[in-house]
């Protein structure tokens, strides 16, 4: 590791107290909407989901996954990146494509096919 | 076989054994993909005309290819296992071209797993986003009063466990904000976490020069075993919530109560699911006119899917850090050789990251 130090304290150190804070945020969230329903919405929830999501992910891939701050990281991140353009590409296109679709899905792609039947 | 080994008397000009082209990695894969394609000839669904209703069978005649998987799959563990056990780190394969010249061969291929891992991963959320956003929720069907008796629609998991389904209108006694069905979910999503940083301190010390090799190795193992330990409570955790369930305390006023997910019903069989918008608890049945029986095999069929495969690359590490504690605790890893611990805890993060994504869609949303 290159970067041993993020304000002072060990990098590894403070990513996993952040994760973990971070964590129980997330889990904090969604048990005050249980315990007092109707009082904080759903979206609210929802974006801190994924907000906090965001940053664990950053948290992990750049600091665990040495991703930032090393020699090779640059080049690592694009080959890393790289599947992004296609993850892009499923969601948008098939994840979020028009709702009748589920209903419209070919007989080999549906419950219930079976190559033999 | 050894990997990489200095020898004087068989060397490639600068004193080292360079290593072996290894059948490894190509015969994990190909047995892998034999294994999963014959998984989903063995086990089966079909519609009965006859019986009006979904028929499960299990093919035990294409078993063979379920084991015919299985077995090339440990030649390449063995396989593996013998070129890695005395790898001392001497030589590292360093890429020759660009883009990633002078970067380890190994690195690069981890990667490129991890690349295809992503892919995998990504095919299974957007079928969960498209099917989220493609079925009608069943709370909103039922409050809309125009539904038919047994149509499909949406109750996702989280309805059972961060919700509590029919079970948990209360929270935890001890607690006093959150279900107890939640519980185990979050206590793995720390696990993970904390067994993270359990592998990133196992490279550090591995990378600590000022240690004994004694020490050090020492330290390696215990982190790696902790890691190992972290990675089986996942597991346990996991297969609780779905087959057993918890009840802590008097039964009639239990401590905590978290039933497990297929006692609740939640099932890829429920597609005659009775789902209660209004329970009583005094009467312990649900509020009459207040019940409909709908589909939601596709809501729990990505639940179980996705988290399923999940589970299954935590399996994988754990069988992976049984071999990596043993090396350790034999002083196999050192600080010229630590890079399959770097190289395992990439895997290991990427788990762990896959895992900060389904937590919220599944669990908590």
């Amino acid at each position: 590791m290159s970067h041993n130090k993020i304000l002072g304290f060990d990098a590894y150190n403070l990513n996993f107290a952040v994760l973990m804070i971070l964590t129980a945020v997330e889990v904090v969230a969604v048990a005050l909407t249980f315990s007092m329903k109707g009082v904080v919405s759903m979206d609210t929830v929802v974006f801190i989901l994924i907000s906090v999501g965001v940053v664990k992910l950053l948290g992990i891939a750049g600091i665990f996954m040495h991703l930032w701050g090393e020699e090779d990281s640059k080049i690592m991140t694009m080959t890393a990146l790289f599947p992004v353009f296609f993850i892009i590409v499923m969601i948008l296109f098939i994840g979020l494509t028009h709702p009748g679709a589920t209903d419209t899905l070919p007989s080999w792609c549906r419950p219930g096919f079976y190559y033999g039947s | 076989m050894s990997y990489g080994e200095r020898s004087d008397a068989h060397d490639d000009h600068h004193g080292w054994h360079t290593p072996h082209n290894s059948w490894a990695p190509i015969l994990l894969a190909f047995g892998s993909s034999i294994f999963l394609m014959w998984f989903a000839k063995v086990f089966t669904q079909a519609w009965s005309i006859e019986e009006d209703a979904w028929e499960y069978a299990v093919n035990t005649g294409e078993l063979w290819g379920v084991f015919a998987g299985l077995g090339v799959f440990m030649a390449g563990v063995v396989i593996f296992w013998r070129q890695d056990w005395g790898h001392d780190g001497s030589f590292e394969a360093k890429a020759e071209g660009a883009p990633f010249k002078h970067i380890d061969l190994r690195k690069v291929a981890v990667w490129m797993f991890l690349m295809s891992e992503m892919i995998v991963f990504s095919t299974l959320f957007t079928t969960y986003i498209r099917y989220r956003t493609g079925i009608v929720n069943c709370e909103e069907l039922f409050a809309s009063g125009l539904f038919e008796a047994g149509q499909a629609c949406w109750l996702p998991a989280s309805y059972f466990i961060a919700e509590g389904g029919v079970h948990q209108e209360h929270a935890n006694a001890a607690l006093g904000f959150m279900p107890d069905t939640l519980i185990p979910g979050a206590i793995n999503t720390f696990a993970l976490i904390v067994s993270s940083y359990t592998v990133v301190m196992a490279l550090k010390t591995a990378h600590n020069k000022e240690l004994s090799d004694a020490e050090r190795s020492r330290k390696v193992g215990v982190y790696l075993l902790c890691t190992m330990i972290l990675a089986s409570m996942f597991l346990m955790f996991k297969l609780i919530e779905w087959f057993v369930g918890f009840e802590i305390g008097d039964h009639e006023h239990p401590f905590f109560y978290a039933p497990s997910l297929l006692s609740d019903g939640f099932s890829i069989h429920a597609s005659e699911y009775t789902y209660c918008a209004e329970w009583d608890h005094h009467l312990d049945a649900c509020v009459a006119g207040q019940s409909a029986v709908f589909d939601v095999r596709m809501a729990a069929s990505t639940f179980y899917v996705t988290t399923g495969t999940h589970g299954v690359h935590v399996l994988g590490g754990v069988v992976a850090l049984i071999y990596m504690t043993i090396k350790a605790f034999r002083g196999g890893y050192t600080p010229r050789n630590a890079v399959s611990i770097e190289y395992f805890g990439l895997y290991w993060h990427f788990v762990d990251l896959v895992w900060v994504l389904v937590f919220p869609a599944f669990y908590l949303f």
